[in-house]
């Protein structure tokens, strides 16, 4: 396993109380392998990125328990002076926008340079060289013309390559895409996913894929997390979630997505609200919004029950749900 | 890199079409909350019809500024005044014959005349000329009482935004404190005590009292702008937390800064001249015009001349100063474009 998060734990204490925003997760990803972590906002799957990253505002945020095993090492031992050097050349993580992920006063060039320069110790002139190369990379069309214009010289999607660009610079073994193609449109997502499988391909990098864009995920993800208040309720190969989920909230996901078929009826809506991390309901946290919840539910806490040997459910009543 | 820059974006065809038509409209996204102006650069950016027009140089927030800058009227004019009174604090004999020292009290309060258009004050000294030499005096208070708050105010205000937490805290109530002094109270204690006869004293004084305002400026900005995704960013790829700051934070967080300080500076020469007419800031035989002010105020009845001059270059020069700073706060607000 190239990265391993064991039992993870984090919590962000505030004024109102304490928000336990991760709650024992458990992934990993393989060398080349594209995990594809799913869930709601709030589900705590940018959290965990931000604490493998090690890029979590501490405080509020605190990392209460587990491990985080990278390459064999426990991230979250390693002193934050050795953590930086990981952070940018051995993983490297791409965000949302990448119009606000971009200095505005600093040109892409400088940018992308900044990579070579704080990792490689390379001069300006050189790391400038680079950042050409960089950008040719992820086919943005002039690059050498267009490495002094500033990012709001971009498009959303040349923005974005750009971004991938900076995450791919010093080839880490680990990347982390949080929502990387959310602000973009249709078909430009598609072109970014595209080139980043691609690049991912080619330098046999391990991918964390965090979305809560199914289409997405059904193109390029080798695994599927499924996460919910903090927890995971599924794990599993790409194919078999599609083909029959084992979690009723995988199945009210895949419920809601908009389907041609069903053109003038209501669209599917997994009923209810996200639960108050604050005050997660006892037992199941999906329970108060489950169609199939029952008593059992809303007292004992299900585990990650083994479906096969490469999939799990936390739900007690997965066979029922995989099967019907 | 050569200039004009090549055309290949908007030429190449192929199969990235859509993308490719995405970039012409350079920026149509969420850009227009950025510095630039989005209607010049989507009339320029493409160049001519026929693709010959020069590109413009790419811009920045500093770019746009200055341009805005060049062509406002009201920072031409305190700009115009401004370089004007540094030219003749550097080289007052430009414009100034004699010595502002030489004094001939035959000629004690008589008006203008020949070689001394400013008639002479109460000593017989040459007004013109020690209006004159008085410019540098101010100038060199503001400058310096300037460069020592923003100096000192956004480096203590920034590392305590920037680190947050217990340092914050105890910073913010020595800032809270120091506001607490009156200035001119504060003056008349501080600078009664010290018996120099340079600026010095009075300039650190100005830097003693008036940190607090830039750092709680600078504070701010600092904890705005680290909140912004690109600084989260360069986190998440190594960036260490000096160059963070350097690069990251400091470029987007001097703007407000620089704007108060402008401001200020026109401040700090009417203040220099406050204390020195309460007797407290500089002493003869440095020329200033707060000196100059104070000996002209009892003679104000039968030789006006003697107060209005100085006055007039101070109030001038405040208000020049004051002129540039709102001129550069207006480049600088992109919501004003």
């Amino acid at each position: 396993m190239l990265l391993e998060v064991r039992d993870l734990h984090v919590e962000f204490r505030t004024r109102d109380g304490v928000a336990r925003a991760v709650n024992g997760v458990n992934y990993g990803v393989d060398a080349g392998e594209t995990l594809a972590v799913l869930g709601e906002s709030g589900s705590g799957k940018s959290v965990t990125a931000q604490a493998i990253m090690g890029i979590l505002d501490i405080p509020p945020g605190r990392i209460t328990g587990g491990e985080i095993l990278f390459q064999g090492r426990d991230l979250l031992k390693l002193k934050e002076e050795e953590r930086r050097k990981v952070r940018g050349a051995e993983m490297a993580m791409i965000f949302q926008d990448a119009l606000s992920s971009l200095n505005p006063v600093l040109s892409v060039g400088d940018q992308l340079g900044e990579m070579f320069v704080v990792h490689r110790g390379m001069s300006k002139k050189d790391a400038r060289a680079r950042a050409v190369e960089l950008m040719d990379r992820v086919r943005i069309p002039g690059a050498g013309a267009r490495v002094r214009d500033y990012p709001h010289q971009f498009s959303g999607g040349m923005r974005q390559r750009i971004m991938i660009a900076m995450a791919l610079a010093l080839e880490p073994a680990l990347i982390i895409a949080d929502e990387p193609t959310t602000a973009l449109d249709v078909t430009v997502q598609a072109q970014v996913m595209d080139l980043l499988a691609e690049l991912q391909r080619e330098y046999h990098m391990g991918l964390i894929l965090i979305t809560h864009d199914l289409g997405v995920v059904a193109d390029v993800a080798d695994r599927i997390v499924v996460m919910y208040a903090g927890r995971i309720v599924e794990s599993a190969p790409v194919h078999d979630i599609y083909k029959a989920p084992a979690h009723p909230y995988t199945r009210g996901l895949l419920d809601s997505i908009p389907r041609l078929d069903q053109k003038g009826q209501e669209l599917y809506a997994i009923k209810g609200l996200p639960p108050n991390l604050m005050h997660i309901p006892p037992g199941c946290a999906f329970n108060p919004r489950c169609p199939m919840a029952r008593d059992v539910c809303r007292t004992d806490e299900p585990p990650l029950y083994e479906v096969s040997d490469d999939r799990g459910s936390a739900c007690h009543f997965w066979t029922e749900c995989l099967h019907g | 890199m050569p200039e004009p820059l090549p055309q290949e974006p908007y030429t190449s065809g192929g199969g990235r079409a859509p993308e490719d038509g995405a970039i012409a409209a350079t920026g149509m996204g969420g850009a227009m909350d950025l510095a630039t102006s989005e209607g010049e650069t989507l009339e320029k950016r493409p160049g001519g019809p026929d693709g010959t027009g020069p590109w413009d140089r790419p811009r920045s927030l500093w770019s746009d500024a200055w341009r805005d800058l060049r062509r406002n009227p009201v920072f031409i004019i305190s700009g115009l005044v401004i370089l004007f009174l540094v030219v003749i604090s550097i080289w007052p004999s430009l414009i100034a014959s004699g010595s502002p020292l030489r004094c001939d009290l035959a000629k004690a309060q008589e008006g203008s005349q020949p070689g001394a258009p400013f008639g002479y004050d109460g000593q017989g000294c040459n007004v013109y000329t020690r209006t004159v030499y008085g410019a540098r005096t101010s100038v060199t208070v503001g400058v310096c009482a300037t460069l020592g708050v923003s100096l000192l105010g956004s480096v203590l205000g920034g590392l305590a935004g920037f680190f947050g937490g217990l340092s914050d805290s105890f910073l913010s109530r020595i800032t809270d404190v120091f506001f607490a002094i009156p200035v001119v109270l504060g003056g008349l204690v501080l600078l009664s005590v010290v018996t120099s006869n340079t600026v010095w004293p009075v300039i650190g004084f100005m830097v003693l009292l008036g940190w607090p305002q830039i750092s709680r400026i600078a504070r701010g900005s600092v904890i705005t702008a680290k909140q912004n995704d690109y600084v989260q960013a360069a986190r998440a790829l190594g960036a260490s937390n000096s160059r963070i700051l350097l690069r990251h934070i400091m470029p987007n967080a001097i703007a407000p800064v620089i704007v108060v300080a402008t401001i200020a500076l026109g401040t700090y020469i009417a203040l220099e001249a406050t204390l020195s007419y309460l007797g407290v800031g500089l002493k003869p035989p440095t020329v200033s015009w707060g000196i100059d002010i104070s000996a002209a105020s009892s003679y104000i009845r039968n030789a006006p001349h003697m107060l209005l001059w100085p006055a007039g270059a101070l109030a001038l020069t405040v208000l020049a100063f004051i002129m540039l700073g709102d001129a550069v706060r207006d480049a600088l607000d992109p919501k004003l474009r």
